[in-house]
């Protein structure tokens, strides 16, 4: 029989070639936005939200990840080239942690190819977010909360001094970074981007969220130029993490990647003209709140027993 | 159903009642209402309308009739969880196959009233029917039971096992139908149909046929993409976020 003409619900139907299986268009282009939204008003790239909100409804893992991380390259394009237009950018810096970055993702990729194999791949990511959600969401509540209350005694929070240069920046290989105006080691620029470039292959996260507090606090960056080399070194990371995965995994899936892209522009809008009249402080509890209930409900999935103990995969194409 | 298909179904009808008696190999003959399934970036699973009709034997009108669809086989890797440090994990792990991807069966009663168990059995009707084969070794008969539920189980839940007794209808005696629903998750490849008349127990009718399941249009192209030239599909999918994020920064540019 031929399918009625007013049968808009499965028109609305779109079939992911990589993920294999068919969404509701609408349900995507929504979820891009809703993130998009929240990126856009909190100021985060919002790959740590979108990958577990895409696992939530079923997306495998594995793609969510490495689909995620090809999402955050138009993310971090369209966000990166307004500091790029201001200079905002110390390329120097950026090359030296995209140069860690890029190692990084390919020891994640190949870190993530190895437990998909051993069927232990959608674990890895879990236990990954929780341990993150948990860390960043607990410190953030912390500091905003701090922030509120400092704020209602009616004595300002005073901003921490830079120090002086920890022993770390004085390793050997000292280079200068003229735009940072810093002189120092390139070992700790190194090792924060492999460690970021890591995280982002197994959790499809740009990493903004780490690296920009490690810039700040480890590296002693001026906060001017660390949003935009934040963003600069993100790009060809999660390139590099997309390619990998697609090379070693096959779970990019292009159409699901657009589809979020779309409406997390739309979304990121919106979000940023919200969150221009809110509050900082009252704008990062919230967020942390979010933070702290995607990386909750991540852990009751993991301690409570499953409806289904078994699953199944083709054989050869784990998780 | 389509035109051509009506006329092919009288055609059909027509040839059985000009040769009543005639020899003919067969008692059933049959049809499907798609000779492909094509996986459009809109297919959110169909219904496919398998029909034909029985002859009666000398014995009488045929009234057992199953239809079976099979996708093309596969191996599987099925793990089962385990608590362990207080959290679920993937612990045992069975290699099994090949099996279908996909397995439909639609009868006009319960398998079991129709033929002895090794008839089915030989002629693979019904998921309980099938032989599963355990590429691992050593594993104990009560595992393995276990792991075959957990298998259909799973492959049910997604549509892509199905049995259903009331499936077949007969109309008038002679004629039969069946619809099979065909779910978005479906496996690609070749599928066979099989058409089984059974009478007292015993098998006086058989065909059998073929279905393609291909994806078709963009999807199939990323789909070849990603597979067969992956560092292309990657590099591809790269640009194009690239040109979004720059289409994106261009059109809502702030001054």
């Amino acid at each position: 029989m031929p399918r009625g003409r007013f049968d808009k619900g499965a028109q609305m139907q779109i079939y992911l070639p990589i993920a294999e299986m068919s969404v509701n268009i609408l349900t995507l282009i929504g979820m891009g936005g809703l993130v998009g939204f929240m990126s856009g008003m909190f100021g985060v790239g919002g790959g740590f939200l979108m990958t577990p909100l895409l696992i939530f409804v079923g997306i495998p893992p594995a793609v969510a990840v490495a689909t995620e991380a090809n999402q955050i390259v138009a993310s971090s394009v369209s966000g990166g080239l307004a500091y790029w237009q201001r200079r905002a950018v110390d390329v120097r810096m950026g090359v030296i942690l995209m140069t860690g970055g890029i190692a990084g993702s390919y020891a994640g990729v190949q870190l993530f190819k190895l437990l998909r194999e051993l069927g232990q791949v959608d674990l890895l990511i879990s236990l990954s977010y929780v341990l993150f959600l948990s860390v960043i969401g607990g410190l953030m509540l912390r500091e905003s909360l701090n922030a509120i209350a400092a704020t209602r005694r009616g004595q300002p929070l005073r901003a921490r001094r830079p120090g002086t240069h920890s022993w770390i920046l004085r390793l050997p290989l000292r280079m200068r970074f003229r735009q940072s105006k810093l002189y120092i080691s390139v070992i700790p620029p190194l090792l924060i981007g492999f460690f970021v470039g890591t995280m982002s292959a197994i959790m499809g996260v740009g990493g903004g969220f780490i690296m920009v507090p490690a810039m700040i606090y480890l590296l002693r960056m001026p906060t001017n130029v660390v949003i935009g080399t934040s963003l600069f070194q993100i790009i060809f990371v999660t390139a590099s993490v997309t390619i990998l995965h697609s090379v070693e995994n096959q779970t990019v899936d292009i159409l699901l990647a657009f589809l979020l892209m779309v409406g997390g522009v739309i979304g990121a809008q919106f979000g940023a003209i919200v969150g221009q009249r809110l509050r900082g402080e009252q704008l990062r509890a919230l967020l942390a709140l979010i933070v702290l209930s995607v990386g909750l409900k991540l852990f009751l999935d993991l301690i409570s027993r499953p409806d289904e103990l078994f699953s199944v995969t083709r054989m050869g194409f784990g998780g | 159903m389509r035109y051509g298909r009506k006329i092919l179904l009288v055609v059909m009808l027509t040839s059985f009642a000009l040769a009543p008696m005639a020899a003919r190999a067969n008692t059933i003959i049959a049809d499907l209402s798609k000779d492909h399934i094509s996986i459009k970036s809109n297919f959110a699973g169909e219904k496919l309308l398998l029909f034909g009709a029985v002859e009666a034997t000398v014995d009488g009108p045929i009234s057992d009739i199953i239809v079976i669809l099979r996708g093309p086989g596969e191996n599987f890797t099925l793990r089962k969880k385990e608590k362990k440090l207080g959290v679920w994990v993937n612990n045992a792990a069975y290699d099994i196959g090949p099996l279908p991807g996909f397995y439909a069966v639609a009868s006009t009663r319960k398998l079991s009233q129709m033929a002895p168990a090794n008839v089915l059995r030989e002629h693979s009707i019904g998921a309980n029917a099938m032989s599963i084969n355990f590429l691992s070794s050593n594993i104990e008969p009560s595992e393995q039971a276990e792991a075959i539920a957990g298998f259909i189980r799973l492959k049910q839940a997604r549509a892509l096992y199905a049995e259903a007794e009331n499936g077949v209808q007969i109309i008038g005696g002679r004629l039969f139908r069946a619809e099979i629903n065909l779910p978005s998750g479906m496996p690609v490849g070749t599928y066979v149909t099989e058409f089984f008349a059974f009478q007292n127990g015993r098998l006086v009718g058989y065909q059998t046929g073929e279905l393609p399941v291909d994806i078709v249009g963009a999807g199939h192209i990323l789909h070849q993409a990603a597979y067969e030239m992956p560092l292309v599909y990657g590099i591809g999918g790269v640009v194009m976020a690239c040109f979004m994020g720059w289409g994106v920064a261009t059109l809502f540019r702030r001054r």
